[in-house]
C-alpha cells in the first residue's frame, strides 16, 4: 500500500488562504514537474487524422419535455420492462441514494446536484446545489451527501431532511484534490470500509504523468485524513463498486483517444485484495496487453495488471454496480451492470447502452442488457447512458444525460410486459 | 471589459428586461418565436442582425444552435460569469433559451468592420491548421453544435475568449478549449483572431 498526503495544505491555512487556494498551492510545492500540462487535447493526435472531424457529441442543458423522451425504443432481456422514472433534469449523470430513499444526482457542466424524492408514487426533483464546477461525484453515507467537483468538496449533513434549504460544510481542504481540470470529474463513493474514495484522472488524452498524482483512484477516511492510492495507472474511471462477496474494488477506465477506430478498448478492473496500489498501464499499456502507439518504453506491459474484460472501442463505459438484488432471475445476482455512455472518437458510434458483466473470479464476460439508445442504421443516437443504481426493491434505475432522465427497469418474468 | 458609459447604456435597459422577462414568464412557451422587444435589446449590443459594430460584443448571427443554447444557460447559471450578460440571462426560460438560439442560428453572417492584418492572418491560417481548428470547428470555421462558428467573428472578441480559455477563467461545455489553449502567446492568438475574422 503506497500512501500520499499533501500535507503542505495545513502550512498555507496557517497563513490565511482559501480552502481551495490552500490545496493548490499545496499540490504546486509538491509538484515536482510544472504544474500545467501540454494541450491535452493534442496530445497523440497523428497528422494523418488531421483531417478528422470526430468531437465530443455535448449533451443538450436544456429540459427534454417527457413526450420527446423515446423510452419505447429501448429494448431489455425478456421479463423486463423499462419506464421513465424521474425526468427534467439537464444533464442527469451519476447516482447516490439516500437512508430514506431521496435519489441524488450529479451533473458535469451544469453544475447542478438534484435530489428527487418519491411522493405517493411520483417523483419530484429539487436542486440542491448549483453553480459548481462539474459536480459529477456524489456519495452517500451516515445522513450525509457529499459532492466531489473538479475543485471542492462540499459535505450536507442531513441532507434528506433540509432538502429545501441545503446547509453545505466546505471540506475542501481536508479532501485535497489536485488543481487539474481536464479529467478531473470525479466518481466518488465511499467503500465497505467506510472510507471515501475517488477517481482522479490524467490531464491529458495520453502523455506520461506523475502517477503519485494524477491517473488514479484513492482513497482516504470521511474527515480526509490518511489518503492511500488503490489503483494507479488508471486513465479516466468514472465508475466503481465492490464486489459483493469478496468486497473487492471493480471498476471501468476509459481507453485513449485519436488511436484509431479499433481502441485501445475500455476495461473493467479488478483490484485484488492482496494487490492495493496495483498499476493499471497508463500511459505504456492498454486494454488487453496493446502498447502505446506514441509513449513508448521497453517492455511496456510488464508489471500491468491486465483488465478483467474489456468493453468495447471508444464506448465510454461509466457507471457500474454490482446487483445484489432479488427482483432479477438468479444469475444477475453479484453480476455487474455497466453504462456505456457511447463513443465519440469512432468514426462509426458504439456503446450507447447498459452490459452485464458476468463474474468469474478475476474475469468477466460481457452481454448487452440494455439497448436502443443507438439507431445503427443511421447512426444516430437519442440518449446517453452514464450511470445504474439499484434501488431497494431490486429494480434497476439508469441515468440518461443526454434526455436528463432516469429510467426504471424492473423484472417480473412476464413476457407480455417486454417490447 | 465594458467601459462605464457602455456600463450606464445597459443598465438604463433593466427596467425594460425585467418587463419583458415577465412577459415572457407569463405566456405560453413558445419555442419558434422570440419577442420583437426582446430582439432589439440583445440587437443593442449584438447588432440588430445578429452582427456586431461593438467593441469586443461577440456576432450571434449564425452560430450553431446548441453553442447559442450552452452559452446562454452558462450565463444564466452563472457558470460563464460576464457582468455585461448576467441581467439578461438570469430570468429567462430554457423555452426563452432555445427560441432566442433558434433566432440567431438562421441569422447570415457579416464580416466584421475591423480592419483585418494580412500578415497576422497568414500566420493564423498556419496556427489554426497546426493546432487542429478545423478538426471541432470544421475546415470552414462555421462550427457545429456546441462548437460556434469562429469565421467571421469580431477580432477583439475572439481575442478575448481564447485569452479568457487560456487563463482558465472561461469553459465551454467541456475542459478542450483549456487544454487547446495552454500555453498559446498572445501574438499567437492575435494571429488567429485576424486569420479567423477573415475567413469568408
Amino acid at each position: 500500500m503506497q500512501s500520499v498526503r499533501y500535507s503542505a495544505a495545513k502550512l498555507a491555512t496557517g497563513i490565511g488562504l482559501g480552502a481551495l487556494l490552500a490545496a493548490t498551492a499545496a499540490f504546486e510545492l509538491n509538484a515536482q514537474q510544472p504544474a500545467a500540462p501540454p494541450p491535452a487535447w493534442k496530445q497523440g493526435m497523428p497528422s494523418s487524422m488531421a483531417d478528422s472531424k470526430l468531437a465530443p457529441h455535448a449533451a443538450p442543458m436544456t429540459v427534454t419535455p417527457v413526450e420527446k423522451i423515446t423510452v419505447d425504443k429501448l429494448k431489455v432481456p425478456k421479463g423486463f420492462k423499462v419506464e421513465i422514472w424521474a425526468h427534467g433534469m439537464p444533464g442527469a449523470r451519476m447516482m447516490a441514494l439516500g437512508d430514506k430513499g431521496t435519489l441524488f444526482i450529479g451533473t458535469r457542466t451544469i453544475g447542478k446536484v438534484y435530489a428527487v424524492s418519491d411522493k405517493a408514487g411520483k417523483r419530484e426533483h429539487k436542486v440542491v446545489a448549483e453553480g459548481l464546477k462539474q459536480p459529477n461525484g456524489i456519495a452517500f453515507k451516515n445522513g450525509s451527501l457529499y459532492v466531489i467537483t473538479i475543485d471542492q468538496a462540499l459535505r450536507f449533513d442531513g441532507i434528506e431532511d433540509k432538502l429545501d434549504a441545503p446547509q453545505p460544510t466546505d471540506i475542501s481542504q481536508a479532501i485535497n484534490l489536485p488543481p487539474s481540470n481536464h479529467h478531473n470529474w470525479k466518481f466518488a463513493a465511499v467503500g465497505p470500509d467506510n472510507k471515501l474514495y475517488m477517481s482522479i484522472g490524467v490531464p491529458c488524452n495520453i502523455c506520461e504523468i506523475d502517477t503519485g498524482k494524477y491517473g488514479l483512484i484513492r482513497r482516504q477516511n470521511l474527515d480526509g485524513s490518511n489518503i492511500e492510492i488503490v489503483a494507479r495507472g488508471v486513465r479516466n474511471s468514472i465508475g466503481f463498486d465492490w464486489h459483493p462477496q469478496t468486497k473487492e474494488l471493480w471498476f471501468t477506465d476509459n481507453g485513449r483517444d485519436w488511436a484509431g477506430d479499433a481502441g485501445p478498448e475500455e476495461e473493467l478492473n479488478r483490484v485484488a485484495a492482496n494487490a492495493e496500489g496495483a498499476f493499471y498501464g497508463f500511459p505504456y499499456c492498454h486494454a488487453n496487453g496493446i502498447p502505446d502507439p506514441d509513449i513508448k518504453k521497453p517492455n511496456p506491459c510488464a508489471g500491468v495488471t491486465m483488465p478483467a474484460a474489456t468493453l468495447g472501442p471508444h464506448a465510454a463505459a461509466l457507471g457500474m454496480r454490482f446487483y445484489t438484488g432479488s427482483m432479477f432471475p438468479a444469475d444477475y445476482k453479484n453480476a455487474a451492470l455497466i453504462a456505456r455512455r457511447g463513443s465519440w472518437n469512432r468514426t462509426k458510434k458504439f456503446g450507447y447502452d447498459v452490459v452485464l458483466a458476468k463474474i468469474n473470479g478475476a474475469k468477466a464476460t460481457i452481454t448487452p442488457f440494455m439497448t436502443g439508445f443507438l439507431d445503427t442504421q443511421t447512426d444516430a443516437h437519442w440518449g446517453r447512458p452514464v450511470d445504474v443504481l439499484q434501488m431497494p426493491d431490486g429494480a434497476l434505475l439508469v441515468s440518461d444525460e443526454h434526455n436528463g432522465a432516469i429510467y426504471r427497469v424492473s423484472y417480473s418474468g412476464k413476457v407480455a410486459a417486454t417490447k | 471589459m465594458l467601459d462605464c458609459a457602455r456600463w450606464r447604456r445597459l443598465w438604463a435597459y433593466a427596467p425594460a428586461v425585467a418587463a419583458l422577462l415577465w412577459v415572457g414568464l407569463d405566456g405560453p412557451a413558445q419555442a419558434a418565436e422570440v419577442p420583437q422587444e426582446r430582439l432589439q435589446l440583445c440587437g443593442t449590443c449584438h447588432g440588430e442582425n445578429g452582427n456586431s459594430k461593438m467593441e469586443k460584443m461577440p456576432s450571434l448571427a449564425g452560430q450553431p444552435e446548441l453553442f447559442l443554447a450552452n452559452q446562454l444557460i452558462l450565463f444564466r447559471e452563472r457558470l460563464r460569469k460576464s457582468e455585461a450578460m448576467a441581467p439578461f440571462a438570469k430570468d429567462l426560460t430554457d423555452n426563452d433559451i432555445l427560441a432566442l438560439a433558434a433566432h440567431y442560428a438562421k441569422l447570415q453572417p457579416e464580416p466584421s468592420p475591423e480592419p483585418v492584418d494580412a500578415g497576422l492572418a497568414a500566420r493564423g491560417a498556419e496556427l489554426a491548421r497546426k493546432m487542429y481548428c478545423g478538426s471541432c470547428h470544421l475546415p470552414d470555421y462555421v462550427g457545429r453544435e456546441q462548437m460556434p462558428r469562429l469565421a467571421r467573428q469580431r477580432i477583439d472578441y475572439t481575442i478575448e475568449a481564447l485569452t479568457a480559455y487560456r487563463a482558465g477563467t472561461r469553459y465551454g461545455v467541456d475542459t478542450t478549449m483549456n487544454g487547446v489553449m495552454y500555453d498559446v502567446s498572445d501574438q499567437d492568438i492575435r494571429a488567429l483572431a485576424h486569420f479567423l475574422a477573415s475567413v469568408r
